[in-house]
C-alpha cells in the first residue's frame, strides 16, 4: 500500500498533466488572434510558425478602418449594448416583480407563455420580425430597430422573479402598512435588494447585445449603421481585405469583454447559471 | 387611540375557508394575544386586521370606523414582523423614518417622532448602523421603533420574539409589556407560545383551526378552561388527560373511575347529569397531583424518566393501562428511574371533558 | 398577497407590449406565414406549397442531415469534455485554479464573429497555423474549407472550442452545489474515489448535465453564424449548409417568406422534439 501523500502527489501531477495542455488548447486561438493583430500581413503569410506579438497594432487598425468605418460601428455597438441593457434590465425588473409579488387576473396565463416559449430558438420569430420591423414599421438601418425588438428577451423576467420571490414577503409588508406607494416599494426597497441579480443580468444582456450577430446583420446592413460585429462580419471572406485588419477587430470586439468577464467573474457566472442550479 | 371590534370576519383561499367567522371586541388600551398551534389561523386575522390580507366576509371596525376597503396605511395600525423586516440596505435611522418620508411628513415632525422613538427604546446609538451589524434583540427594538414612529392607534406584533434566544425573549417580552403600560396603545399580538400568552396578555383569544375556542384573561383561561384543547394549550407542561368511565351522576356531582385502575374512584362537582357507563377525559394539570394520602383518592404510576430542574422535578410516568403523564414533583429529587410513584388526585383541581372535548361542569 | 389587477398590470404592462410585438405574434405570425404563398403579389393562403416543398427539397435533406451530424458528434463530445473541465477544476488539488478558469471560460465571452474570423485564419489552407502546425510534424496540409468531412470537423471544433466551457461553468456550479458531507460519509464507507464519482456525483449531476443537453440541441439546431462565416456561407457546395443557414438564404437572399418560416418552424419542431426525447431517455425510473 502506498502512503497517502504520495498517492496525493501522483493525483496532483495526473490532474496537471491533463489540464495544461487543455487549457494550452483552449487559449490558443485567443493568442493566435492577438499575436497576428500586431503583426503586418506579410507576417500573417509568411511560412513561418510565428507566434510571438510584433508592434503593428496601429497599422493594422488604420487598414482595418480604411477597409470598413470601424470606430463608427464600435460607437454603435456600445451604444446600443448600453441602452439595450438599462432598458431590459428595467422593464424585466418591472415585469418580474409584478409575477413575483402580486395576485392579479390572467398571472398564470402569463407567466405559461413566458415560461412556454422561453426555449424556442429565435429562427422561429426572425422572419416575422424583420417583416414588421423593416417592411411595415420601416424601421431598417434605425438605432430603434437595434435596440428594441430583441428587448422581448424573457430571460430577465424569470430571473428578475425568482430574485424578487426570494425577498421576504414582511419586508414589503412593512414598508405598505406604513403607507409606501407600490412603484415606491418596488424602487426603494425592492430594486436596491434585488442589486447583485441585476448586476448578473445587465452582465449577460450586455454580452447578449454587443455579441449578437444575426439581428443586427438583418435589420442593419447599411454602412453607418452597423454593429461592430456586423461591419467586421462583411470583411471575413473578401479577398483584398487585411487579415491583420481583421484580426485587430477581433480583438477590439474581445478585449473590452474578456476585461469585464475578468473584474466581474462572480456575477457572470452567477448570470450564466442561474437557470441551471436550483 | 382605539379599540377594535371583528365581526363575523371570514377568510377563504378558494373554496378552502381558513377563518370561520371570528367575532371579538377589544378595548381601548387592551393588549390582546391571539394563541393557538401554528396553522391555526392568527396570523391571518392579524394581517386582515393590518389590511394586508382581504376579508371574504364580515366587518372589521377600528376606533368604531370600517376599515374594510382601507388601505393598510390609513387603518391607524402599525406592525411588527416576524423576521422583523428591516429595510438591510438602510441605516437604523433611515429605517425608523422611511415610511414619514415616503409619505412627505415635515422633516421636523419626522426627526422629532425618530427621536421619541428611539429614546424609548434606548437604541439612540444605533442609529448609523445598519441592520447586519445589529444583534437579535437590537433588531426586533429598532421594528418595535419603526412602528412607535407612526404613533398608531393599535399595534399589531406578529410573533415578534420567536426569532430570538430562550434569554432574550424574556428579556423582550417585559419590555414589550413595558411599553404597553407606558404608552397604553391598543396591542395584538400574535404568538404560538402559551407563557408569552399568558405572561403579556390582558386578555388571551385562543384559536384553532381558524376558530375562536375562548376569550379571556389568562388566569381565566388557566382556571377554567372551556373545552379540552384550550385546557391543553394553556400551562405548561401540558396537562394529562386520562380516560374514565361515570360510576354515578346525581345534583350534587359525578363520580368516575379510571379506565387504567377502576379502583381509583373520583367525585367531582360537576352538576350536569351524565349517564353511567359514559366514557369521559379527565384532566389533570402537571402541577396539581398532591402528595398521597393528601388528595382525594390516590393513583400509583410506574416512573419512566424523572427530570430532575432543581427547584422542581418533572416525573414522565405511564399507568398500569399505558396512558403517559407528566407529574410535577416540588423537592423531590429522590425520585428514580423505575420506581414506583404514588400521587394524590384533587377532585378541585381536576377538570372534566365529554368525548367531543366539550367541558362538563 | 391582495389582488391588485391594476398595480400588477401598470408594471407588467411595458414588458408585456413588446413580448407580445416581438415574440409572441412573430411566433404566431411565422406559423402562418408557413402557409402562405409569399412569392406572389399579395400573398396567397396556399397551405402546401411551402410544406410540400419542403418534405421534397433536396436541399432541405442535405441541411438537415448536415446539422444532426453535428448535434450528434458535437453535443456528446462537447458535454463530455466540459464534465472533465468542471470536474477537474473542482479538484482541491489544483494550483492556479483561476488561470485554468480563464482559459476555460474566456470562450464564453467572445462574440462570434471575432472567433469566426480567428478560427477561419487558423485554419487556412494555405497559410493557416494549423496547417502550418500538421505538416511541421510530416503529415499533409488539410484543406479545411474544400474538403466537405473537414469543414464540418472544422465546424464542430469551432463549436466545441467556443460553448464547452460555457457548459463546464454550469456543470460546475452543479458540482458544487452537491453537500461535502455526501463525500465525506462515503469516505468513511471506504468508497473509492472513483466510485464515489460514478455513484454520488454523476447521478446528481445528472439534471445539470441534461439541462446543458437540451441547451447545446436548441443552439445546435439554430447553427448559423459558423457556417455562415467560417465555412464560407455553408462551403464548400452545401458541405456545411445547416438548418439554420437554409433558413438565412431562402429567406434573406431569396426573401421567400413563407418557405423560411416552413424552415423556421421545422427547426423549432427538431429542437423541442430532441429535448424531450433527450428527457425522456434519461427519466428517472418509476
Amino acid at each position: 500500500m502506498r502512503s497517502k501523500s504520495k498517492t496525493l502527489l501522483w493525483q496532483k501531477i495526473t490532474l496537471h498533466a491533463v489540464l495544461t495542455p487543455l487549457a494550452i488548447i483552449w487559449l490558443f486561438p485567443l493568442w493566435v488572434m492577438f499575436v497576428f493583430s500586431t503583426m503586418p500581413d506579410y507576417g500573417i503569410f509568411s511560412p513561418d510558425i510565428v507566434l510571438i506579438p510584433s508592434t503593428n497594432f496601429i497599422e493594422n487598425f488604420k487598414n482595418l478602418q480604411a477597409d470598413t468605418d470601424f470606430l463608427r460601428a464600435m460607437f454603435i455597438s456600445i451604444a446600443v449594448a448600453v441602452i439595450y441593457t438599462i432598458l431590459s434590465v428595467f422593464l424585466t425588473s418591472m415585469a418580474g416583480w409584478a409575477l413575483a409579488r402580486y395576485r392579479f387576473a390572467g398571472k398564470p396565463f402569463v407567466i405559461a407563455i413566458i415560461l412556454g416559449t422561453i426555449t424556442l430558438p429565435f429562427a422561429v420569430v426572425v422572419i416575422p420580425q424583420f417583416i414588421m420591423v423593416a417592411r411595415e414599421f420601416k424601421l431598417a438601418n434605425t438605432w430603434i430597430a437595434l435596440i428594441v425588438p430583441p428587448l422581448f428577451n424573457s430571460l430577465g423576467v424569470l430571473f428578475m422573479r425568482q430574485s424578487f420571490s426570494m425577498m421576504p414577503g414582511e419586508l414589503f409588508d412593512a414598508a405598505r402598512v406604513e403607507g409606501v406607494k407600490e412603484w415606491q416599494i418596488f424602487l426603494r426597497v425592492a430594486l436596491p435588494l434585488a442589486r447583485p441579480t441585476m448586476a448578473a443580468l445587465a452582465i449577460i444582456l450586455f454580452l447578449a447585445s454587443w455579441n449578437n450577430y444575426l439581428w443586427p446583420l438583418l435589420i442593419n446592413s447599411r454602412p453607418g449603421m452597423m454593429t461592430a460585429p456586423v461591419a467586421l462580419g462583411t470583411l471575413i471572406g473578401l479577398t483584398k481585405v487585411s487579415w491583420g485588419g481583421i484580426m485587430a477587430g477581433a480583438v477590439l470586439l474581445t478585449a473590452p469583454i474578456l476585461v469585464i468577464f475578468v473584474l466581474l467573474q462572480r456575477h457572470f457566472i452567477a448570470g450564466i447559471t442561474a437557470g441551471a442550479v436550483k | 387611540m382605539a379599540g377594535l371590534s371583528l365581526k363575523n370576519v371570514t377568510k377563504r383561499y378558494g373554496m378552502l375557508e381558513v377563518i370561520h367567522g371570528a367575532n371579538l371586541e377589544i378595548a381601548d388600551g387592551e393588549f390582546v394575544v391571539f394563541v393557538g398551534p401554528s396553522g391555526c389561523g392568527k396570523s391571518t386575522l392579524l394581517r386582515m386586521i393590518a389590511g394586508l390580507e382581504d376579508i371574504v366576509e364580515g366587518e372589521i371596525r377600528i376606533g368604531g370606523k370600517v376599515v374594510n376597503d382601507a388601505e393598510p396605511s390609513d387603518r391607524g395600525i402599525a406592525m411588527v414582523f416576524q423576521s422583523y423586516a428591516l429595510y438591510p440596505h438602510m441605516t437604523v435611522g433611515e429605517n425608523l423614518s422611511f415610511g414619514l418620508r415616503m409619505n412627505g411628513n415635515p422633516r421636523v415632525d419626522t426627526e422629532r417622532r425618530v427621536r421619541r422613538a428611539a429614546e424609548i427604546l434606548q437604541i439612540n446609538e444605533l442609529m448609523q448602523r445598519r441592520p447586519k451589524q445589529l444583534s437579535g434583540g437590537q433588531r426586533q427594538r429598532v421594528a418595535i421603533g419603526r412602528a412607535i414612529v407612526r404613533e398608531p392607534q393599535v399595534f399589531l406584533f406578529d410573533e415578534p420574539l420567536s426569532n430570538l434566544d430562550a434569554e432574550l425573549r424574556v428579556q423582550m417580552r417585559v419590555e414589550i409589556s413595558r411599553l404597553h403600560k407606558q404608552l397604553g396603545t391598543t396591542m395584538v399580538y400574535v404568538t404560538h407560545d402559551q407563557t408569552e400568552a399568558m405572561t403579556l396578555a390582558d386578555k388571551i383569544v385562543v384559536l384553532r383551526a381558524g376558530k375562536i375556542e375562548q376569550v379571556g384573561a389568562p388566569l381565566d383561561l388557566y382556571d377554567d378552561p372551556a373545552n379540552r384543547f384550550v385546557a391543553g394549550f394553556v400551562g405548561s407542561p401540558k396537562m394529562n388527560f386520562l380516560e374514565t368511565k361515570v360510576t354515578s351522576s346525581d345534583a350534587t356531582g359525578v363520580s368516575v373511575s379510571l379506565d387504567c385502575e377502576p379502583a381509583v374512584r373520583l367525585s367531582l362537582p360537576v352538576k350536569t347529569p351524565i349517564a353511567e357507563g359514559t366514557a369521559v377525559t379527565l384532566g389533570v394539570r402537571p402541577e396539581h397531583f398532591l402528595t398521597a394520602g393528601s388528595g382525594d383518592a390516590d393513583l400509583t404510576v410506574h416512573v419512566d424518566v424523572a427530570e430532575h430542574l432543581g427547584n422542581t422535578s418533572y416525573v414522565h410516568a405511564s399507568t398500569a393501562g399505558g396512558e403517559q403523564l407528566i407529574i410535577e414533583r416540588p423537592e423531590s429529587r429522590t425520585v428514580a428511574n423505575r420506581d414506583q410513584l404514588t400521587v394524590a388526585l384533587s377532585a378541585r383541581r381536576t377538570f372534566l371533558f365529554d368525548s367531543q372535548g366539550n367541558r362538563l361542569r | 398577497m391582495p389582488s391588485r389587477n391594476r398595480v400588477a398590470y401598470a408594471f407588467l404592462a411595458p414588458y408585456l407590449l413588446i413580448f407580445a410585438t416581438f415574440w409572441v405574434w412573430p411566433i404566431i405570425s411565422s406559423f402562418l406565414l408557413s402557409f402562405q404563398n409569399t412569392r406572389v403579389n399579395p400573398w396567397r393562403f396556399q397551405p402546401s406549397l411551402n410544406w410540400g416543398r419542403l418534405v421534397a427539397d433536396p436541399a432541405f435533406y442535405n441541411a438537415l442531415y448536415n446539422t444532426l451530424i453535428i448535434l450528434v458528434i458535437q453535443v456528446p463530445v462537447m458535454i463530455a469534455l466540459a464534465t472533465v473541465m468542471a470536474v477537474l477544476l473542482n479538484s482541491p488539488l489544483l494550483k492556479a485554479r483561476p488561470l485554468y478558469r480563464f482559459a476555460f471560460f474566456a470562450p464564453v465571452v467572445v462574440g462570434e464573429v471575432a472567433y469566426a474570423a480567428v478560427f477561419r485564419l487558423m485554419f487556412s489552407a494555405d497559410f493557416g497555423i494549423i496547417n502550418k502546425l500538421i505538416t511541421s510534424i510530416g503529415f499533409a496540409p488539410v484543406s479545411w474549407f474544400d474538403n466537405a468531412t473537414a469543414a464540418m470537423i472544422l465546424i464542430i471544433i469551432a463549436v466545441t472550442w467556443r460553448w464547452a466551457g460555457y457548459n463546464a461553468i454550469i456543470i460546475l456550479a452543479g458540482l458544487q452545489s452537491i453537500p461535502g458531507d455526501v463525500y465525506e460519509a462515503a469516505t468513511l464507507d471506504r468508497v473509492s474515489k472513483r466510485q464515489q464519482f460514478l455513484h454520488i456525483t454523476l447521478p446528481l449531476l445528472k439534471p445539470i448535465i441534461l439541462f446543458c443537453a437540451v441547451l447545446s440541441v436548441i443552439g445546435t439546431m439554430q447553427l448559423f453564424t459558423e457556417p455562415f462565416l467560417i465555412t464560407n456561407r455553408g462551403g464548400p457546395g452545401g458541405g456545411t449548409e445547416t438548418l439554420g443557414l437554409l433558413l438565412y438564404r431562402q429567406g434573406f437572399t431569396s426573401l421567400n417568406f413563407g418557405y423560411a418560416s416552413a424552415i423556421a418552424y421545422t427547426i423549432a419542431a427538431l429542437a423541442i422534439a430532441i429535448s424531450l426525447l433527450n428527457l425522456w431517455v434519461a427519466r428517472e425510473p418509476k
